[in-house]
């Protein structure tokens, strides 16, 4: 790796932080003021009442449950890919991995909005919180709403670590190229990085340590979101395959999102250099297989309950299958299943476009098959008499839509201040410390993109 | 220690809806209005299910009162992150409106969606304000709420068999909705009693517990209808 | 917080964490209400007597003390007064037995209704508009006097017009006594549901012109023809509490019941057997039963009530279970099978109520019946029909279209017939023509909105209330309370109004009684019992006679009386607005109940709006798929489609008596309001006005279906 390389990589990366268009203005501004608006309607929403949504008896749960799920669901792109990755040593992950993050820490922060954002009293959220209350009452530790407080949090906590650790060194990348305030600011976040030997291997211990951490936090934070519905006795809820079936939702969702922002990155940033067809050609084959597996569970959740014949069960998957939710669920088949398949197993098709194509198609479908777990299934429990219909009302559509906005926002700020791609990691072949600087023969083996 | 449970007689019950507006009455229950209950915001701790079967002309109705079936085993307790909703040592599913957050977990997790919650502020225009019961608190915006087996009623039998310093006699404690039943078709009493009213019948080869097989021990038994000519 | 308490509340966390897993951590939870300090309110019981229909119900009224925004003396301010805060059927009353139905309570809504009508008031605008301006009692009444005094001054008292509601009591004394001293025409009354044909018949055929107590309890096995004895028809709540000790009150017998009708009623829901009947030949049912006893060589016997049916005697020769079931479309076999149970479950029962007697043919349907209860000796004995003694009856007559038009001054008392009477009767015209109008009742409806006076009454909790009634207890009933509350508002009790009005006039006219109290606690003195009816030709069966000819009018229309709002006396009442309809679950709407067939064959869904025309109009509604009624009617509950009664009731939903022919009953002459056809036609898909509460309408709603 070339002094040369090494000096257009910073110009490149580094450019987009020293450099600022009116269009970065403008998309600020347009998205913006979608997510004041949102925020203006949770408020609305607060100061009418909680009947402003469409939610209802016995559709308790509704939109915001399932842009909870999703959310998180999303999380799992970055950290638990870009932490496999690390530990296999795949070398393509390089320009991948910082983009990959840095969508766990703004999907959680958003995904963690919507428990407070549905509740009935949102004030009052901090009773979910085990402080300590003079009153010596305590949140109910055999609630799954606890856990997922618990959950969300550890990851929360654990990812923005796992983010910032390796951003160190380019902070004071950035430090070292900037006068002024500038200079300042990043000078205090590079912690006083000075990239020697010793900075370097605690760097090195530390993420070794949060890539292996971080893997069973994640895991573990999908699985406890699918409790809230497996622990309910709810028809077609109350299933022991949640957990994995949760888990590779949010990884397949997860990827289909991180090849979304890479491919903005790509084109927005003009990263052509250094985001390849492979890394999408094998993001993509990652996508490919979550959606095998994807249709795998979906199968299999199907046919048992189709073959059990539980009445109550049965009812719930006449409703999505033939009933009114039908429309929906055959879309969630055809952009989760057929689609991603047919692009994406075809060498042909499996250019930058059709992992777009299909990862726009999972992320509806992903989101579409939250909704077709939250709400048929309440809107179809025990008793015929109590059943209900739901229809989405224009707070939730506006708060749906702001939390897209706020995330697209997050992350166009997150890349006007921070290099994107981990310029360090870029260099990793120049950098002192040998041990982290892959060999050539694994690294192609991987799909290695530069010379 | 008493244990609360009922009984409802559906060979008794006409499916009238007495007990509903009695539950309303005594339970300061709010009428949303014809906008929200089209939204199906209405709100009724106890509704009296009605089910077809057959077809003309060989059509009948089925009539089943559901309110709350206080499980000893509650899966809408377990859920309440705040136990607003718990467990008391009677066996009652109780709910304190005040420690509700509105996460409406439990609601989704009761089987017999007997758990209503309150979109808006209930609004009672003047002066419909001044029936409301006193000894029964009225709920906010955000808070679920559902039947209680009218505990207020059951605390101030109590409370008045204690001053008096004797038992409480079977048939004392009438929550509203049994009070109103002309048929007689529901009975309230103590379950650990075995001579009770409502021990006899739960005993009875007609009776069941709704959604049994779902293992929520509910504590309101039905006896089956009988069909003669 | 010290060190100590952190240590303390972090053991304290843990051990609950620890708990969760094992047992109820709640019970862990420190009370900071402990039981004793549980005060519950201190409240008391009075008596009073449920004003929503005429059953008369004794109740209990828990009052507690509250404070209440109100007008004292002409300045508003906060007074502590004790009010009614729930009410409960009265245990000790003979006719409640300690139950209330939905109605009775949701009564308590009416004291606080508000949209009541809180001081006297006169007409401003023009009538029918609404405006009115608030004036003193003193000169409320001076002007109901004044506009007395005209009359009798014109020596027309003739022309005064007095509707009263049909309950049994001294407040249909006291107007009956008002107008026979002023030399008026006895009190009015209207009730579009009216049991006029059955009384007339129990004359007929018993010597008792009044509705029958059906003691239930005691029977074994029971037909009701179309009498809705659970929901609506006669007096409920005792039927009810009747009912409930027939089915499981007596240990090993179960008593069973039958219901014949052609819509199921809520009371055909919890019938052992629902038999569909075609409209209008109930009657014929009754007789060919009545055949198959006979033949059995049963003692032919059945009394004046035999003899009141042509062919008795003979053993009804034209009643062979084959042509009755050409005649009813009730099997033969079913017949016989019918026929054997009534003789063999004794002690057996029938009677008739409702729709069949709103026939032109109804009178001999109700003397049928009755000719086959007294075959099976259901008369006057435990388990059969009783009337109940001293049934005292002021003297009343029923609305005649020509009463309005040919009235000068029209009182009402809390009726409404713009709303409840045909249109045909043209009763809003006819009372825009009447110079003066003064009305009592405590709200605006579609006909008190067209008084010129209007002198609001108390409510039944601020009044002395009295009962009466005709059915309901084998004894004799007779019950008065007193007022639970203090009024509300500047309202004044209408007896003391009529007490203070008779005094006033030019020439005074003389009442027994001096207060309302009064009135409420005196004895009936007279009973003015109809003399024995005059000899009669045999009934036999004559088709009934139905406006609209089949082909351009293919549906029967039944109209019924809603569970909730009766004759729509109670729409303004927001429990029973909200109240979910027991058989369809309906709440604050109107529907066109149509069979699955129907509707299907007319392509109809659940809500599609059709328009419902018959000979004398059109009215749009929502469908309601209905499986419990024959395919060739529609039906709809009576009760929405007020003009003008308060916010809740207000323009909701439409009214089915508007679309009613004047078809009369031919011998009673009463209004026959299950004798219209008309014809469906889909409008289009159905808005939000049909209002469920049920998501589904079937326990099983997919049994059946291969998966
Ligand atoms: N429904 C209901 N009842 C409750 C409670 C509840 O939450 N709901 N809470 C309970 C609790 S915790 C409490 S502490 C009690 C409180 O019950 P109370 O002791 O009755 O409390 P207040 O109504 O706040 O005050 C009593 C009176 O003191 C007067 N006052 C104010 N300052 C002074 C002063 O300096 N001198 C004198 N002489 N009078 C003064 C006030 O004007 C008022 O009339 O209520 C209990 N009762
Ligand atoms: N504006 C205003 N403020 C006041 C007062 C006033 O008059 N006006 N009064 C003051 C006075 S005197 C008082 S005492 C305080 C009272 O103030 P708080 O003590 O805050 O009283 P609450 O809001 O009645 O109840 C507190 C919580 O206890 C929960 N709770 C109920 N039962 C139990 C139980 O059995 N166990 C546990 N662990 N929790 C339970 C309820 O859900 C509720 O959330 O307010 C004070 N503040
Ligand atoms: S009041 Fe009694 S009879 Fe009427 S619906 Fe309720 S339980 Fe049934
Ligand atoms: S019926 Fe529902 S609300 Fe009542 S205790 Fe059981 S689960 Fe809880
Ligand atoms: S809605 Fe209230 S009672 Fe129900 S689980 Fe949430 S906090 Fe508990
Ligand atoms: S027990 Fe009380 S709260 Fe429960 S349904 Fe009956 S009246 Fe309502
Ligand atoms: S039957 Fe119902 S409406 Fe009639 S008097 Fe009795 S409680 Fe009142």
């Amino acid at each position: 790796m070339s002094e040369a390389y090494s000096r257009k990589l910073g110009d490149d990366l580094l450019r987009p932080l020293l450099e600022t268009s009116w269009r970065f203005y403008l998309i600020v501004a347009v998205l913006g003021s979608i997510v004041l608006m949102g925020l203006g309607t949770w408020m609305y929403q607060m100061y009418m009442g909680f009947g402003m949504t469409g939610i209802n008896n016995p559709i308790f749960w509704a939109f915001y449950i399932t842009n909870f799920v999703f959310w998180i669901g999303i999380s799992h792109a970055g950290t638990l890919i870009s932490a496999i990755l690390r530990l296999v040593n795949a070398g393509w992950r390089r320009p991948v991995t910082r983009c990959a993050e840095v969508i766990t820490a703004f999907a959680l922060m958003i995904g963690a909005m919507f428990p407070i954002i549905h509740l009935g009293r949102p004030w009052l959220f901090f009773w979910l919180v085990p402080y300590p209350s003079s009153r010596l009452i305590w949140p109910n530790f055999r609630s799954p709403l606890v856990w997922d407080f618990f959950a969300i949090t550890t990851y929360l906590t654990g990812s923005v670590l796992f983010l910032v650790l390796p951003m160190i060194p380019d902070f004071a990348l950035v430090r070292d190229r900037t006068t002024g305030l500038r200079r300042k600011i990043y000078g205090a976040l590079a912690l006083g990085w000075q990239g020697t030997p010793k900075q370097w291997h605690r760097l090195e211990s530390a993420m070794s340590i949060m890539a292996i951490a971080i893997i069973p936090v994640a895991v573990s934070v999908h699985t406890i979101v699918s409790f809230d519905f497996s622990m309910a006795p709810v028809p077609m809820w109350h299933s022991t395959m949640f957990g994995p079936y949760f888990v590779a939702g949010a990884i397949f969702s997860g990827i289909a999102g991180l090849i979304i922002a890479m491919a903005a990155l790509r084109k927005f940033l003009h990263l052509e250099e250094y985001l390849h067809p492979v890394h999408f050609q094998n993001l993509g084959k990652l996508l490919l297989m979550m959606s095998l597996l994807w249709g795998y569970f979906v199968f299999a959740e199907r046919l048992t309950v189709w073959y059990g014949n539980e009445s109550a069960e049965v009812a719930v998957l006449r409703v999505t299958q033939k009933g009114s939710f039908a429309p929906l669920y055959w879309t969630m088949v055809v952009v989760n299943f057929v689609l991603p398949v047919s692009i994406l197993s075809l060498r042909k098709l499996r250019t930058i476009t059709g992992c777009v194509v299909a990862s726009f198609g999972v992320l509806v479908g992903m989101w579409l098959e939250r909704f077709l777990i939250v709400v048929p299934s309440l809107g179809h429990k025990y008793l015929p008499y109590s059943w209900g219909v739901y229809r989405p009302r224009p707070v939730e559509i506006m708060i749906t839509i702001s939390t897209f906005a706020a995330m697209t926002l997050l992350y166009v700020l997150f890349s006007k201040f921070v290099p994107i791609i981990s310029i360090w990691e870029m260099k990793a072949g120049e950098h002192p410390s040998p041990a982290l600087a892959p060999k050539a023969a694994h690294e192609h083996a991987l799909g290695e993109t530069h010379a | 220690m008493h244990k609360w449970g009922m009984a409802v007689d559906l060979d008794k019950c006409t499916g009238c809806g007495a007990c509903v507006t009695a539950c309303h009455a005594e339970n300061n229950i709010p009428t949303v209005g014809p906008e929200q209950a089209a939204r199906g915001r209405a709100m009724h701790w106890l509704r009296v299910e009605r089910y077809w079967e057959g077809d003309f002309p060989d059509v009948r109705l089925k009539f089943r009162p559901v309110m709350c079936q206080q499980c000893d085993a509650a899966p809408c307790e377990p859920v309440c992150p705040t136990y607003a909703s718990h467990h008391t040592a009677e066996g009652l599913n109780a709910q304190i409106y005040n420690r509700c957050i509105g996460t409406r977990y439990c609601a989704n997790a009761c089987p017999y969606n007997v758990r209503f919650f309150d979109f808006f502020n209930p609004q009672w225009p003047k002066p419909l304000h001044l029936q409301l019961n006193p000894d029964v608190s009225v709920r906010e915006v955000g808070v679920m709420e559902k039947c209680t087996f009218c505990v207020q009623r059951i605390n101030a039998a109590s409370i008045g068999a204690k001053g008096e310093k004797r038992e409480l006699k079977d048939g004392e404690i009438q929550p509203a909705c049994v009070q109103s039943c002309s048929a007689r078709a529901m009975v309230f009493g103590d379950l650990n009693d075995p001579e009770s009213e409502v021990s006899r019948l739960s005993r009875s080869p007609r009776g069941g517990k709704l959604l049994d097989d779902l293992g929520t021990l509910p504590k309101v038994t039905y006896l089956e209808r009988q069909t003669q000519v | 917080m010290d060190r100590r308490d952190f240590i303390k509340l972090t053991a304290i966390t843990g051990t609950s964490a620890t708990l969760a897993s094992c047992g109820n951590p709640e019970h862990q939870l420190i009370r900071f209400v402990p039981d004793e300090d549980i005060v519950p309110g201190i409240a008391e019981w009075k008596p009073s007597i449920c004003p929503m229909c005429a059953g008369g119900c004794g109740m209990n009224v828990r009052v507690m003390s509250a404070d209440v925004d109100t007008t004292r003396k002409g300045e508003a301010g906060v007074v502590a007064m004790s009010v009614a805060k729930k009410l409960e059927g009265n245990p000790k009353d003979p006719i409640s037995q300690g139950g209330l139905c939905a109605r009775g309570q949701a009564s308590i809504q009416i004291t606080y209704h508000p949209d009541r009508l809180t001081h006297p008031m006169k007409r401003t605008g023009s009538r029918g508009s609404g405006e009115f301006k608030e004036i003193g009692w003193d000169e409320a009444i001076a002007e109901l006097s004044g506009q007395l005094d005209t009359l009798a001054a014109a020596k027309n008292q003739q022309a005064l017009a007095f509707l009263v509601r049909p309950h049994r009591g001294r407040r249909t004394a006291l107007a009956a006594e008002f107008l026979k001293a002023f030399g008026a025409p006895a009190p009015i009354i209207y009730e579009l549901f009216s049991d006029e044909v059955l009384r007339k018949a129990n004359g007929i055929s018993f010597g008792h012109e009044q509705l029958p107590t059906i003691d239930l309890a005691r029977t074994r096995f029971a037909i009701s023809f179309g009498a809705d004895f659970l929901g609506t028809w006669n007096s409920p709540v005792a039927q009810s509490t009747a009912y409930g000790a027939m089915r499981q009150g007596r240990p090993g017998m179960r008593g069973a019941f039958v219901q014949v009708e052609s819509r199921m009623t809520l009371t055909g829901a919890s019938a052992d057997e629902w038999v569909p009947i075609k409209p209008g030949t109930e009657g014929v049912l009754a007789l060919g039963l009545a055949h198959v006893i006979l033949a059995g060589k049963r003692p032919a016997d059945a009394g004046r009530a035999g003899a009141a049916i042509d062919g008795w005697s003979a053993g009804l020769p034209d009643y062979t279970p084959a042509k009755v079931e050409q005649i009813t479309g009730v099997a033969a076999k079913r017949i016989e099978r019918l026929a054997h149970t009534l003789v063999d479950l004794q002690p057996s029962v029938v009677f008739i109520g409702g729709a069949p007697l709103a026939r032109t043919n109804g009178l001999f349907h109700a003397l049928a019946v009755n000719a086959l209860n007294a075959l099976l000796g259901g008369v006057g004995r435990p388990g059969g029909i009783f009337f109940t003694p001293n049934n005292l009856k002021s003297e009343t007559r029923n609305l005649k279209p020509q009463d309005l038009s040919s009235a000068k001054v029209v009182l009402l008392d809390g009726v409404n017939p713009v709303f409840g009477a045909p249109r045909a009767w043209k009763v809003r015209e006819a009372l825009a023509a009447v110079p003066f109008i003064a009305s009592f009742g405590s709200f605006l409806d579609d006909t008190s909105s067209l008084a010129d006076l209007i002198l609001p009454d108390h409510s039944f909790l601020e009044s002395w209330v009295d009962s009466a009634p005709e059915s309901g207890s084998i004894e004799t009933v007779a019950s008065n309370a007193g007022p639970v509350m203090k009024p509300l508002y500047s309202t004044r009790a209408t007896a003391d109004v009529l007490i203070e009005v008779a005094g006033k006039l030019k020439t005074p006219v003389s009442l027994p009684w001096k207060t309302a109290e009064e009135v409420a606690k005196s004895t009936a003195t007279a009973s003015p019992q109809s003399a024995t009816p005059s000899p009669r030709s045999p009934a036999r069966f004559a088709d009934p006679v139905f406006d609209g000819d089949a082909a351009s009018y293919p549906f029967h229309f039944l109209p019924y009386a809603s569970l909730q709002f009766g004759d729509g006396s109670s729409a303004h009442l927001p429990w029973l607005q909200e109240m979910p309809d027991p058989l369809t679950s309906a709440m604050w709407s109107s529907w066109v109940e149509v069979n699955p067939q129907t509707a299907e064959r007319l392509q109809l869904a659940q809500g599609d709006l059709v328009d419902i025309t018959s000979s004398q109009g059109t009215l749009r509604a929502p469908v309601m798929i209905f499986p419990g009624i024959a395919p060739d009617i529609v039906a709809m509950p009576v009760g929405q489609g007020h003009e003008t009664f308060t916010r809740y009731a207000s323009g909701r939903g439409v009214n089915p008596i508007g679309i009613l022919a004047p078809v009369t009953e031919s011998d009673a002459g009463t209004f026959a309001w299950a004798s219209t056809r008309v014809k469906i036609a889909r409008v289009g898909e159905g808005d939000r006005r049909l209002i469920m509460f049920a998501g589904e309408m079937r326990e099983h709603p997919h049994e059946g279906d291969i998966r």
